[in-house]
């Protein structure tokens, strides 16, 4: 029991992580990123193709990060000025459909240019013991990340004037604008977070399981889903949110087996969202 | 015109909307025979190449999935992404009906669409009772499709898991048979577009501009927005089912990837966006226009996604709205700035 729950959230850190940059870039700007997943892959393929040139792996790691937090500025510059000039749902729709198209660039192109390619990086070493139970080293290392990512997060937003300055754009962009706070700055700033943070993303899921160049997709759809059961807009609604769902899913699998475990995770997901529709932690519209 | 009649006593005005209605019928059902003329002609053109015809017959059935999507998100607000989903419970319920419980192919069918169109209905009413915004009521039906495709793979027994199966009914009928099938979907292409053309002009229709447009203020003017929304996916998605069932039976297999999310709510998607959300002929254009660059970049491979996905995005910078509200509003300011 307790292994199942470790690896529950094991599991939950990675889906919490994975919904932190959504709903990040949802909260401030409207922005609905279905490209988010293929930032991660052309973070992990930045990795891999620095690797493979023979660089060291904490160097390759450091340009995959940057390459992540460079492809949020881009987004931010090029793909989103448009979107930014509508309001309401006329935004979230355009911002939709046009990282919709970017996904399909991204998606089309590494496929044909690296079609086999995968990351996956090997963390040494034997398992470690846990509360007596021996988890694969990449867990552990994997999760440790995250925690620190998301440590450094809440730190960020509740303890530095520039997260605070974030925050207050979520909560009321117009007030924000009046008392000298300038939404577009800090929604650059957000971008290149949420760049940073698909760029972990892809890296600590290197750790455990091999990250495919088809991985985009997939990845996008279960960070909106853990997005919206956590509320949107809300990190530490995306890290409760992510460990109630991989808990829920690792209990599932071991239980009653892996074709319903997705089904069940779903059901989850759903029940929550029609029982409350703003999310676990979200702001009530 | 209608200011005209605007002028008039009631009895005329009365008298006006009559005619105005009887006008309209002709109004709708020509343009869409005609067009149904010219796409007709497509077997003279390509009926030789049994790929092509293959191709043409996918592209109807997304003018199909396309008009009953259109009626559910763009007369309603209701973002379905189960349009897959939805088909492939017509696709799958036919085979399954007509296979393995052995019913006739007609009966199959109709049961099959009931069944999907029901599956809306209640999608439907949940959003519609938790009062879902149009990203919830996404994100619900998305899921919704996600569990489907699982369930489609976990059930092997029944649906032949990954591969599919191969449905052995009507498999020497008319039905398997490029040109026959092809008229077929051109026949069911046309009844949706009357079908929706006759909704918008009822007063079901009117209900639906008054709810897209100010769901408030149509609640305060009497309109049972709740139940507009009910009936518009349970038309919606019966025509997916039966749309999903027929090209099933017309391929003479179903699999996952038919149904798929990817595959299909997607491509709908940006077909209804590039012809017009709302539009009548919208669908038709955007599934004859995607159906055709996606067959003309096909040597291509997955390297085809890259111009696909350009396009997808200048043409949602360059004209949001569509192809056809845009030109018809260019065309309507002409005739302002002529009078």
């Amino acid at each position: 029991m307790t292994a199942i729950i470790l690896d529950g959230i094991v599991l939950g850190l990675q889906f919490g992580l994975l919904a932190a940059g959504l709903t990040l870039v949802y909260g401030l700007g409207g922005v609905l990123n279905l490209a988010y997943g293929q930032i991660a892959v052309l973070s992990a393929m930045a990795v891999l193709l620095t690797m493979d040139a023979g660089v060291p792996v904490f160097a390759a790691v450091g340009i995959g990060l940057v390459t992540g937090g460079l492809i949020g500025l881009i987004f931010d510059q090029t793909i989103l000025r448009p979107i930014y000039r509508r309001q309401g749902e006329a935004r979230v729709l355009l911002s939709l459909l046009l990282t919709l198209g970017v996904a399909f660039v991204v998606d089309g192109f590494l496929t044909w240019r690296y079609p086999f390619a995968g990351l996956s990086l090997q963390i040494g070493g034997g398992p470690i013991d846990l509360l007596g139970v021996p988890m694969r080293r990449g867990s552990i290392v994997g999760s440790v990340v995250i925690l620190v990512v998301f440590g450094l997060l809440f730190a960020f937003f509740r303890g530095t004037t520039l997260g605070r300055a974030v925050r207050s754009v979520i909560e009321d962009e117009e007030g924000a604008r009046l008392v000298g706070i300038d939404p577009s700055l800090m929604l650059r700033i957000i971008l290149v977070f949420s760049g940073v943070l698909a760029a972990v993303v892809a890296l600590t899921q290197s750790m455990i399981r091999p990250v495919t160049v088809t991985a985009g997709f997939s990845i996008t759809v279960l960070a909106l889903i853990v997005t919206v059961v956590g509320g949107l807009g809300s990190v530490s609604g995306a890290f409760l949110a992510g460990l109630i769902l991989g808990v829920i899913n690792t209990l599932a699998t071991s239980y009653i087996g892996t074709f319903l475990s997705l089904i069940i995770l779903l059901v989850a997901a759903a029940v929550t969202i029609l029982i409350r529709p703003s999310g676990l932690l979200g702001v009530k519209e | 015109m209608t200011e005209r009649f605007a002028d008039a006593t009631g009895t005329s005005l009365v008298g006006g909307t009559e005619r105005h209605a009887a006008q309209s019928l002709r109004a709708l059902v020509i343009p869409v025979l005609a067009m149904g003329a010219v796409l007709a002609l497509v077997p003279f053109w390509l009926g030789d190449s049994r790929v092509l015809m293959t191709v043409s017959i996918l592209g109807l059935a997304f003018a199909c999935y396309s008009i009953g999507f259109n009626l559910i998100f763009g007369s309603t607000g209701q973002l379905f992404l189960c349009v897959g989903a939805l088909a492939g419970i017509g696709g799958y319920g036919a085979a399954i009906f007509a296979d393995t419980v052995g019913l006739p192919v007609i009966v199959s069918i109709l049961l099959a669409t009931l069944a999907s169109s029901l599956t809306g209905g209640l999608l439907s009413w949940i959003a519609v009772r938790r009062s879902l915004g149009v990203i919830f009521t996404g994100i619900v039906t998305l899921i919704f499709a996600l569990a489907f495709q699982n369930l489609l793979l976990g059930l092997g027994d029944l649906t032949g898991g990954e591969s599919g199966f191969l449905i052995e009914s009507g498999a020497d009928s008319f039905l398997t048979s490029r040109i026959p099938a092809f008229y077929l979907m051109l026949g069911l292409v046309l009844v949706f577009m009357v079908v929706h053309g006759l909704l918008r002009r009822s007063h079901v229709g009117w209900a639906f501009r008054a709810l897209r447009d100010d769901e408030v203020a149509a609640e305060l003017a009497g309109v049972h927005v709740a139940r507009y929304r009910v009936y518009a996916a349970l038309v919606g998605a019966g025509m997916l089912g039966m749309t999903g069932g027929l090209y099933a039976l017309t391929q003479g297999r179903v699999s996952p990837t038919t149904y798929g999310f990817a595959e299909v709510d997607v491509v709908v998607i940006v077909m209804l966006a590039f012809g017009g959300i709302g539009s009548l002929f919208g669908p038709i254009l955007g599934a004859v226009t995607f159906t055709a660059i996606n067959e003309l970049l096909v040597d291509l491979g997955h390297l085809r996604l890259v111009p696909y996905g350009a396009l997808v995005i200048v043409l949602f910078l360059w004209i949001p709205r569509g192809v056809i509200p845009t030109i018809r509003d260019r065309l309507r300011q002409r005739r302002r700035q002529r009078s």
